[in-house]
Order: structure tokens, then sequence, then C-alpha cells
């Protein structure tokens, strides 16, 4: 059992223990058993007050980026759960994210939706969508990698072609900024404060979900997939379901991660949710670590500060390297780079190598050369 | 419905010059699967870099066209060799999830290579022979002659090499059944390292006469439609690939061509079909037009 707060401590649930229930039980008992979310609660709360001392001589805008991590916490979150929990890959999450992003948009700018009612109809649409295409779910490993890329590739042709709706390659503009029923997130003083503390709570909400999720009777049955999908039958698992059920989550995670990002840009186009985009949450799912719920936070930070950092290197080496003016040129060689050797020398990710490390005082990598019987 | 039964011919002949490339490219993923079980991501890449170093050669260094061509498709070779030495030999045993991963990553770390090196959006790689000519019907460039004739040889140099030489058939007997190949005596991790060269070797070749352009951009879609035609020949099966290629080639011209021509709809939509009838033949006919059965091991 993986990312328990406790070892040994046994985690009883009563009858059924749904996801929903499990929730409400959980947050009952997070003072007792979640030191660990609470402790980040804090932190990421008092972040801004310090946040800004720092931005300035690193020449970061922390609380900046961070909105930024918090929105794709949302979205790697889900796709943790099917990649890592549930073991089936998805290339093409990013269309998910786009299909999120989009229903706000267009709901508040063509039909003048509050921004808080077009991100719930943006979670609404991308679980639909991914209910419609799940039949996709009845393929495995390679097939189903290769058919979600190709769901991708449809998806950003559909937004470019469907003039009438999206406006094609000129996007999007005008989008509102986030608000809250009688109250302006994204305007005014502070605004990046506020959204960054908008984005937070509902990124801490869907931690704690997923937390319990995994825990829960359907998390079980969704680990039992990845192991052997004829054993978990064999055990009683209606394994279509589980399958078909994480993926319409995970979908519905990455439209409202989507949605939300829409309303802090303000502005969207079909290039920003390509194949990408799909990529960049796959990297983080996998550097942060598979089947860990903290993998995906560290993922996103890992991932999200990269750019940031190299932009900035210039400040810190007071001199201006040629290659930094580039950076979109380099981005793929870094995370192709990230993705090959996180693959080879940590196949578990960061949080576990070193979570390893600690706990078995062992090296967080391993040596994929070493030769061994029949090679 | 006319104009469009009139386009018809040059509908075929488009098909077919564009299924020649995705032949190559899709015999390429069958190639490696069958010798690993890896379905390799970065294969659109290696057309990539068949296009672009015939480029760099050609153009650039101003060698004459067939040493750079030949050139090109051994650098693409040797690419090819040293990813699998680099990233595949090391995850031998690892799962399909973390193969998937890595060649991913060797796909996007590739492409952006491509981007440093040739940032432009197309470059021009030079036709063997430049000029068209006319057939009735549909007027046809003079490549289109040497993309038919070149896949022609490569596919009956592949025939040959797998029916005909030592190592051909150790390759095949890795794809049979991995661990009696090892207890005969053969080099399975060697094996793997030949059909990577192979592989990269077929999709250079066929990144280079897919002349105009090449771009750093074109593996994806390279890797997309040759997957497609893999698929649809049956995945593994290498000569079903020559098939799957052709059909994928002409239902890429004919569909859209309808589409635009009868009912009006934008040609921007070319993009999708491929990937849509990937979608399709996976869900209804996994084992493809004329595949075996497919057996999975639990």
């Amino acid at each position: 059992m993986r990312d328990t707060p406790e070892d040994g401590k046994v985690l009883r649930y009563g009858k059924g223990g749904g996801p929903l229930s499990s929730a409400v039980r959980g947050a009952l008992s997070l003072v007792r058993s979640y030191p660990v979310f609470l402790g980040l609660g804090v932190f990421l709360g008092l972040l801004p007050l310090w946040a800004d001392y720092l931005s300035r001589p690193l020449g970061i805008p922390i609380v900046m980026v961070m909105r930024l991590v918090g929105i794709y916490t949302i979205a790697a979150v889900g796709l943790n759960l099917l990649m890592g929990y549930a073991g089936q890959v998805s290339l093409g999450h990013g269309a998910f994210f786009g299909i999120g992003a989009y229903t706000s948009a267009l709901l508040c700018v063509k039909a003048h939706f509050p921004p808080w009612l077009g991100i719930p109809a943006a979670v609404v649409v991308a679980a639909l969508v991914g209910l419609a295409v799940a039949p996709v779910l009845r393929l495995r490993g390679h097939y189903l990698a290769m058919a979600t890329l190709g769901l991708g590739m449809v998806f950003f042709v559909f937004m470019r072609e469907m003039t009438w709706l999206t406006g094609g390659n000129d996007g999007l503009r005008n989008i509102p900024p986030l608000s809250l029923p009688g109250l302006a997130v994204g305007e005014g003083r502070n605004y990046l404060r506020k959204e960054y503390h908008f984005i937070w709570v509902i990124a801490l909400l869907v931690l704690l979900f997923c937390f319990n999720l995994v825990r829960s009777r359907s998390g079980r049955a969704m680990r039992a997939l990845h192991q052997s999908e004829v054993a978990a039958e064999v055990m009683g698992v209606d394994v279509s379901w589980e399958k078909i059920k994480v993926f319409v989550l995970s979908a519905a995670l990455a439209g409202l991660a989507g949605g939300i990002f829409a309303h802090i840009q303000g502005y969207i186009d079909p290039n920003l949710f390509t194949i990408v985009l799909s990529i960049q949450l796959v990297t983080m799912v996998v550097v942060g670590g598979m089947e860990s719920i903290w993998g995906a936070v560290a993922g996103a930070v890992v991932i999200t500060f990269i750019p940031k950092v190299v932009e900035a290197l210039p400040k810190w080496l007071g001199e201006v390297p040629r290659w930094v003016e580039k950076y979109s040129n380099y981005e793929g060689i870094i995370y192709g780079l990230i993705l090959v050797l996180t693959m080879v020398f940590m196949p578990s990710g960061i949080t576990k190598g070193l979570s390893d490390m600690i706990s078995y005082r062992r090296s967080p990598f391993v040596n994929p050369f070493r030769r061994r019987a029949l090679d | 419905m006319l104009d469009f039964l009139r386009n018809c011919p040059q509908y075929l002949a488009n098909g077919l010059a564009n299924g020649c490339l995705y032949v190559l490219v899709a015999m390429g993923f069958n190639i490696i699967y069958n010798s690993t079980g890896i379905i390799n991501f970065a294969q659109g890449e290696f057309s990539m870099f068949g296009g672009l170093f015939a480029y760099a050669l050609a153009v650039s260094a101003g060698l004459p066209l067939p040493l750079a061509a030949l050139l090109a498709v051994l650098a693409t070779a040797a690419v090819g060799g040293i990813m699998e030495r680099a990233m595949i030999y090391p995850l031998r045993r690892a799962g399909v999830l973390t193969a998937i991963i890595a060649t991913v990553g060797a796909s996007i770390f590739f492409k952006s290579l491509g981007r440093v090196f040739w940032p432009s959006e197309a470059y021009k790689v030079p036709e063997f022979t430049p000029g068209t000519f006319r057939l009735p019907g549909a007027t046809v460039s003079r490549q289109f002659l040497w993309v038919i004739g070149l896949t022609v040889i490569c596919v009956a140099l592949v025939y040959v090499f797998f029916s005909r030489t030592r190592a051909g058939k150790a390759m095949r007997a890795c794809s049979v059944n991995r661990q009696a190949a090892t207890l005969v005596g053969i080099n399975v991790s060697r094996m793997s390292l030949y059909s990577f060269i192979l592989a990269a070797a077929l999709g250079g070749a066929a990144g280079l006469i897919s002349a105009p352009f090449a771009s750093y951009g074109m593996g994806l879609e390279m890797g997309v439609k040759g997957f497609t035609a893999s698929v649809v020949g049956g995945l593994g099966n290498t000569f079903g690939a020559v098939v799957g290629g052709l059909v994928l080639g002409l239902l890429e011209e004919l569909i859209p061509g309808f589409l635009t021509v009868v009912l009006g709809v934008s040609t921007g939509y070319k993009g999708a079909v491929a990937a849509i009838i990937l979608i399709a033949v996976l869900l209804f006919r996994p084992q493809g037009l004329l595949g075996r059965g497919m057996v999975e091991k639990v």
C-alpha cells in the first residue's frame, strides 16, 4: 500500500465506501491522519506573504507561476489516477484540457455566463466527451496509447477548422477573469494572489478527493487493474466499468483545469492544446512518480518551473546565453530527456526514489545496464 | 459528383505516392514490434531525420544527390542504432507502459533536436528528377516514379533479408519466441539492435523521397500514419504493411476529396482522416484487414 499516512495502520471502511462517503470520512479524519495535507495547506496559504521577497532576486514571479502549478496539479492528478493507478496510458489528455477551456470560454464569451457557472459546465462537458470516447478503453497498452494520441489530433483539427464556433487559429479573446458569485477574483488589487488562493483551494480539494479515492473500494479495484486485468476480473472487479469510471473522472479533472486556465489567460487558441500539452501532463505524472498523489504535485512543480528557471538564468548569470532567447526550441529536448532518463534510471519517479533513499538508505537510481541471465 | 469522378485519377496517383511512404514507415514499425514487442513512437522522427539529413547533405553541403541520399539513410540508421543501445536495451525487462513513455520521450527529443538545427517550417529536399508528366486525368511529378521504384526495391530487399539471410531468419525466430531463440544461440539483444537500424533506415528512406518538403514537425504525422498503415495490414505482418500503406494512402485522398468536392467540407479536416481511420480500425478490426488473430498474453 503506497502513500499511506502511517505504515501498518489499517484503513477500514464500512459498507460500500464510495468516493464521496469516504471523502466525508476523510475530511473528518483530516486532523488526525493527514498532517502532510494540513502542512501543505498552511504552507501554500502563507506562501504569497513571503514569495514576493524571493521573486525579485530570483527573477521568477513565484505567485504567478504557482497559479499554473495549481492548474497543472489538478490535471496531472487526474491523469495519474488513469495512468499510474489504473495503468491506462493516455497521450491525448491535452484535448480534455482544451475541451474544458473552450467550453467555459465559449459559454462566457458568447452566452455571457459568469465564470463560476462556466467552469462547472466545462467539467461536465469534458466528462461527457470522456464518456463518449470511452470505447477506446477496450484497447490496451500500445494500442490505447496510439488511439488516445489520435483522439488528441482529431480534437485539434476540429478546434482549428470549426471557425464559426471557436474562431479557428485566431482563437477566442476577452474571456472574463475568474469570479465567484458577488465577488471578483481575477480583477482589482492583488488579483494574482486572489487567483492563486482560488486555484489552490480547488486543487487541494481535488487532491483530498483523489487521496481518499485511491484508498476506497473503487480505488482498490482501480489499482487491481494495473496489476492484471484478468486477475481483477476473477476477484469480482467489473473491469470495463472501473476503466470507464476512472477515465471519465480524469477527463473531468482535465476539463476543470482547462476551464480555470481559460479564465486566468483571458485568451485561448487551438495551438495551446496540442500533443505538446498532452506530453507535458504525461511528463508531470512520470517525473513525479506514477501511482502517487504527491507525485503529481511534485511533477507539476518541477515541469512548470523548469522554463521559468531557464528564462531567469540570464538574470542570475549576468549575461544572456544565446540559446535562452529561443527556449521554446529547446523545450522538447528537455522534456524528452526527462522522460527517457526517468524511465531508464528512476522508473518509479522522484517522490518514490527520494522516499526510498530516505527510508532504506539506498540509491534512488537503478542500473539498467547490469547483465543478468538470458540477456 | 461528376467533378469527384473526374478528379479520381489524380486522387489515385497522389494516394499511391503517399501510400508508398506509409508502407516504408509501417514496415519499420512491424520490424521493431516483431523483434522487441515495442511500438516505437519515435518511428516518424526517423523520416524527419531522413529528410533533414538529405537536405543538409545535398543542399547545404552540396554533395551529389545519390550520395547524399545514401549517406542520409545511413546516418538515420545510425540514429536508430544509437537509440536502441542507449534506451531500448536498458529497458529490455521493463513493462509496456515504460517502453511507451520512453519512446514518446525519444520522439519529442528528436523532434526538438531537428528544430534546433533546422528551425524553419520547411526545407526543400531536391527531387531526383524534377518536372512532371501527364497521365489521362492526372498530372504526376516525376518523383512519383522514383517513390514507387524505391519502395518496390526496399520491400524486395527486406523480403530477401528476412527469407534468405541468417540474420533475417534469426530476427524472425525472435519474433516467434524470444526465449526459444535465446536457447538456440541467437543473440536477442543484437537482433533488437538490427531491427532498430533497419527500421530507421526504412523510415529515413521514406523521409527523403517524401520530397518536396521536410520539416522538424513531420514526424508525428508520419508516425501516426505509418502506425495506422501497419494496423490496417495487421500489426507485425511485415508484408501486410504494403497493403495497409497503399489502402491508407488511397483512403486519405479519396475521403477528403469526396467530402470537399461533393459535400463542400473544408479541406482542413484532412489532417484528422488518418487518426479517425486508426481509431475505427483499432475498435472494429484490431487484427487488421489481413492480420492473423491477435493473441494477448496475460
